[in-house]
């Protein structure tokens, strides 16, 4: 049996949860192979360390000046090194915006199994078996592995991070990058444009079954309006125009966790999911039974949306007289 | 400049879901499909290159009879010759096979861009472009937001979580994973339906692109071996009756938080 490779992120100069949490899953499953860790960027071995002692087991670091910010040719050269060093049998990437830019590439150069965004992994008779979601969270898959080798990605959030303290060692590993044909430039900020979402008691956001641009200021923003709220808005209504990208919550707009978050004509896909889960109460409103969306909610109503938000805000008026 | 951009044909974004007799994907009769939406923005962007510039724009899908329709649709909009793989021993290949299956196509077409969507609206599995890459070789970036063509060749913005972009340059020849949003969609005219009815669509299998024997179920490094519709928990507590019955119901719990 080989061994498990974790490849662990650093973000703001520390490593991530995600990565903890990629430690504790390696341990459920590991039985009786060896936990390593893979720690990539430049000027790293406190974050090494810190990894080593908590969950990363035997840690490598691929440590350069090339490496300090993620680009795809340099990390996916690093961690190929990791795997061949470590014998890796699995590799477990977190599926963060650098772990689903490299982590295909490992399993394409290794001609090895690949499975992303997984929830959960269980060992059933010495296989990995992976649990996943399909058709933007309505379903769930369950996938078997049929080659020795695979690299897969783990939902950040999705399992539990590792507590606790292990006895880890921090070893170099030498990479020889060659001509990397992908080049960091900078990190843009986004721009919040004066929709500040974070600081609203109450959010109303809605989705593409609003239907139409002309809805969110004659439906929506009226409803945030009476319950002095703010009107937020999931992806696919950015995409569409209908919003800047200012209103939008999710995993690439803003996490919002505000006393009562109102999701309209929203189904759920995880990535906006991951942005109001948060919240302290939420009422969902959409005519599909099934949407996501309700797995999170306090409260649902499984009805015409244009039926219900303005009755609603003319009530809500009422009341506050 | 050639630019090829992949598609995937995939049920419609509002199909019924029902689960198939063997429980490992869904009912496929009776649905409607259409063009994965991350890929319609790559082809977008492929097409607006295109009207900049010089460019040829190539499309290849991998499927069923079916996906000619989504081909032409393609046509319709502005791509220039389309390529459809369709071969029954395709059918239960992983992500690897599929970028094996159109890895062979790029090494035909040679392009100097392939553009396709992060992810397909079914699987949500966003493995086959970087896949590809490797398989061919060159750098490869995901969840573009913004791409610019530039002497020997792209920079790109790829969101990153809560919306901050990382801009990156690569050398071309590479390939570019869009994310939804990237553009606006263009709608296929007409005229331009009309004409798609004569531009060329080759058809290919596995064993054209010498695959014969390494895709398909039986190649498979992983599968799905199940679907289903996920335990439902306890999730929302679901309020009935009629609308004002709802929103009096709704008005109490918005008292209670102490919002009213």
């Amino acid at each position: 049996m080989g061994a498990i490779l974790i490849v662990a992120e650093i973000q703001n100069g520390a490593i991530r949860e995600a990565s903890y949490e990629l430690a504790a899953l390696a341990r459920k499953v590991a039985g009786s192979r060896e936990v390593k860790s893979l720690v990539i960027g430049s000027g790293v071995s406190g974050e090494a360390e810190a990894f080593a002692k908590r969950g990363g087991g035997e840690v490598l670091t691929a440590d350069q000046d090339a490496l300090a910010n993620y680009n795809v040719d340099g990390y996916a050269k690093a961690i190929r090194a990791a795997v061949d060093a470590t014998s890796a049998e699995l590799v477990l990437i977190s599926n963060t915006p650098s772990g689903w830019d490299v982590a295909p590439r490992i399993a394409a150069g290794l001609d090895s199994g690949f499975v992303s965004d997984v929830f959960n992994i269980e060992e059933e008779d010495g296989k990995f078996v992976y649990f996943r979601r399909v058709f933007n969270g309505k379903l769930d898959a369950r996938v078997i592995q049929n080659a020795d080798q695979a690299v897969v990605t783990v939902q950040p959030g999705a399992t539990n991070a590792f507590e606790g303290s292990t006895d880890g060692s921090v070893t170099a590993l030498d990479v020889d990058l060659g001509e990397l044909r992908a080049k960091f430039v900078e990190i843009k900020v986004a721009e919040s444009k004066g929709v500040d979402l974070s600081k609203a008691d109450v959010i109303v956001s809605g989705g593409r079954g609003v239907g139409k641009p002309e809805k969110f200021p004659e439906v929506i923003q009226p409803l945030a309006d009476a319950l002095g709220g703010a009107m937020g808005a999931s992806r696919p209504v950015v995409d569409a125009g209908w919003l800047p990208h200012a209103y939008q919550v999710g995993s690439s707009g803003q996490v919002v966790t505000p006393k009562l978050y109102i999701a309209v004509g929203i189904s759920g896909a995880i990535q906006h999911l991951v942005g109001m889960k948060g919240s302290n109460f939420i009422i969902a409103i959409n005519k599909d039974a099934d949407a996501p969306i309700f797995e999170v909610a306090n409260v649902g109503v499984v009805a015409d949306l244009f039926e219900v938000v303005p009755a609603l805000t003319e009530a809500i008026k009422a009341a506050k007289g | 400049m050639k630019i090829l951009v992949c598609l995937k044909q995939v049920p419609h974004q509002d199909a019924r879901l029902d689960i198939n007799e063997s429980g490992s994907w869904i009912k496929e009769d009776g649905i409607k499909f259409e063009i994965n939406s991350y890929d319609t923005y790559a082809l977008e962007e492929g097409l607006r290159i295109k009207d900049a510039g010089e460019a040829e724009v190539v499309v290849a899908s991998i499927g069923p009879d079916r996906v000619s329709q989504s081909l032409r649709t393609a046509l319709g909009m502005g791509a220039d010759r389309a390529v459809h793989l369709k071969d029954p021993e395709i059918g239960g290949s992983d992500a690897l096979a599929i970028a094996k299956l159109l890895a062979a196509v790029a090494k035909e077409e040679s392009p100097d861009l392939v553009l396709m969507g992060l992810m397909s609206d079914d699987a949500n599995a966003a493995s086959v472009p970087p896949m590809l890459a490797e398989l061919i070789g060159v750098p490869s970036a995901t969840g573009v937001m913004k791409l610019e063509i530039r002497d020997g060749g792209v920079r790109c913005e790829r969101e990153l979580e809560g919306g901050a972009l990382e801009v990156v340059d690569m050398t071309t020849p590479c390939v570019v994973a869009v994310q939804t949003g990237i553009n606006q969609v263009r709608y296929a005219s007409l005229k331009g339906i009309m004409a798609a009815k004569k531009k060329p669509m080759d058809v290919k299998t596995a064993g054209d692109l010498g695959l014969a024997g390494q895709v398909g179920g039986a190649a498979a490094k992983v599968q799905i071996e199940k679907i289903y519709a996920p335990a439902r928990g306890d999730g929302a507590e679901i309020i009935e009756g009629s609308t004002g019955e709802v929103v009096e119901k709704l008005v109490g719990k918005i008292k209670e938080l102490g919002l009213l």
